[in-house]
């Protein structure tokens, strides 16, 4: 099996990822909670991945590490603590639905700026254009459909400028991209732990600049007295028992990533992305590619006369994982006028080697000329 | 031999200031504070036996005194200090 669908989950983590998570389920009970040794264990354990998740991110202290169940459910804290009805929101033309149902539910004037594919010179316009007068900017760091990584950093600067808060979803650029919490100056960025930082499902991280409302209520191990959630970080959204197990499997993620260096890992996906596009070139598939710096490891493609998902099918028949359809972001389809169509990604991961990367295109080509 | 305890408001918390105590060579221990001096209800607390105003102006410095501060008697009862 050749799996390339990791920007939906990385499914290949480093050995020590389970290992942890099955210690934990063994030896540790809830966090935060009692006194005794497998409490403080699971206390450690937790500690020890905000602290790690500090460090990555630059982050001024492990308190405003918040974790999360996924990228999802920091993006709702964020929004729906910063929005109200009929606020103008400008988001990207690049969003994932985690951004823009929130959004819609919270009843945001919903603006879309930068429709352009691989263009930040039209895209930086359009922010600066329409970013005056907004209550909040949400945007994804990397496009999850075509890997296109927007200019953030100066995103934040236009939101600067104009006294607007900023939230960042950096579902696809956590654990592969330098992501520098305190210089990118947003009020929040949310993230999965089971992608690019290569933890378990069920885990993810809102970094936090602010004290948002919770979205959720009830036991902190903290405050019991008071019936309202704390005022303070991380127990003010962290109601109910935490993921220790899950949070165990982070921090043995979060180390690998440090370890094996997130420019080497973006690097290595690079190479490979370089090798798929190189080998498919001549195909009759049209490939979604950007400058080299201007991408991550996500490459999109369309086959011709065909449709995405038969494509994905006759891929999986042969052993080949990848994900085709709309990938929960038809903002990002319609901006790229594949939203009748979608596409078929291809998400590499730390694990993939060139020769996996050989062996998916000789595939492709095979089912390219049978087409 | 005496004990300090510096209340916390969170676990978090006291395991940031644990975490700087010990970058300064101070060995403390991360506790369940008593009930009894748990204004709020369930907190932490840092334990400690020895270098207390060392501790306290080392947390001070670094803008993390959060909660009151006790010293143990010998009968088992906890005494406010302010040091």
């Amino acid at each position: 099996m050749i799996y390339l669908d990791n920007a939906a989950t990385s499914m290949l983590k480093p050995h020590s990822v389970a290992k942890a998570v099955a210690d934990a389920i063994n030896n540790m009970a809830s966090p935060g909670r009692g006194g005794h040794i497998p409490a403080m264990r699971a206390a450690e354990t937790v500690y020890n991945c905000r602290a790690e998740a500090a460090e990555l991110f630059n982050v001024n202290s492990a308190e405003q590490i918040v974790f999360t169940v996924n990228a999802t459910h920091g993006l709702n804290i964020a929004i729906s603590s910063m929005v109200k009805r009929g606020d103008k929101v400008v988001i990207s033309g690049f969003e994932h639905n985690s951004v823009t149902r929130p959004l819609a539910a919270a009843g945001a004037n919903i603006v879309v700026a930068g429709r352009c594919l691989f263009d930040n010179a039209t895209l930086l316009d359009d922010f600066a254009k329409k970013i005056k007068g907004s209550k909040l900017v949400v945007c994804t760091h990397v496009s999850n459909v075509f890997g296109y990584i927007l200019p953030v950093n100066e995103i934040s600067k236009l939101c600067r400028e104009e006294s607007v808060p900023l939230i960042i979803d950096a579902s696809q650029s956590a654990g592969l991209l330098p992501i520098n919490f305190d210089s990118l100056c947003a009020d929040f960025v949310a993230m999965p732990g089971h992608k690019g930082l290569l933890g378990p499902q069920g885990t993810g991280i809102l970094i936090c600049r602010e004290v948002p409302a919770p979205l959720m209520h009830g036991g902190s191990g903290s405050d019991s007295i008071s019936q309202k959630m704390p005022e303070y970080l991380p127990d003010r959204l962290e109601a109910g028992t935490l993921n220790t197990a899950g949070i165990a499997g982070l921090l043995e993620g979060i180390r690998y990533v440090r370890k094996r260096g997130i420019e080497n890992i973006i690097d290595h996906e690079r190479k490979l992305m370089k090798l798929m596009v190189s080998q498919l070139s001549a195909s009759n598939y049209k490939l979604f590619v950007g400058r080299e710096t201007m991408q991550s490891g996500v490459l999109s493609l369309l086959p011709e006369n065909r449709d995405c998902e038969a494509l994905a099918q006759r891929l999986a028949a042969k052993g080949i994982c990848v994900r085709s359809g709309l990938h929960c972001a038809p903002t990002a389809h319609i901006s790229a006028g594949t939203i009748e169509s979608g596409t078929v990604r291809f998400s590499f991961s730390p694990f993939i080697s060139p020769a996996q990367i050989m062996e998916v295109c000789r595939v492709l080509k095979h089912l390219d000329i049978k087409n | 031999m005496t004990q300090y305890l510096i209340m916390c408001r969170s676990l978090t918390y006291a395991q940031s200031s644990a975490r700087l105590l010990e970058r300064s060579g101070i060995t403390v221990n991360v506790v369940k504070a008593p009930q009894t001096l748990s204004s709020g209800g369930c907190t932490y607390a840092l334990a400690l036996q020895k270098k207390f105003d060392l501790a306290v102006n080392t947390l001070k410095k670094n803008k993390m005194i959060s909660g009151k501060m006790f010293e143990r008697s010998d009968s088992g009862e906890y005494i406010e200090v302010k040091p």
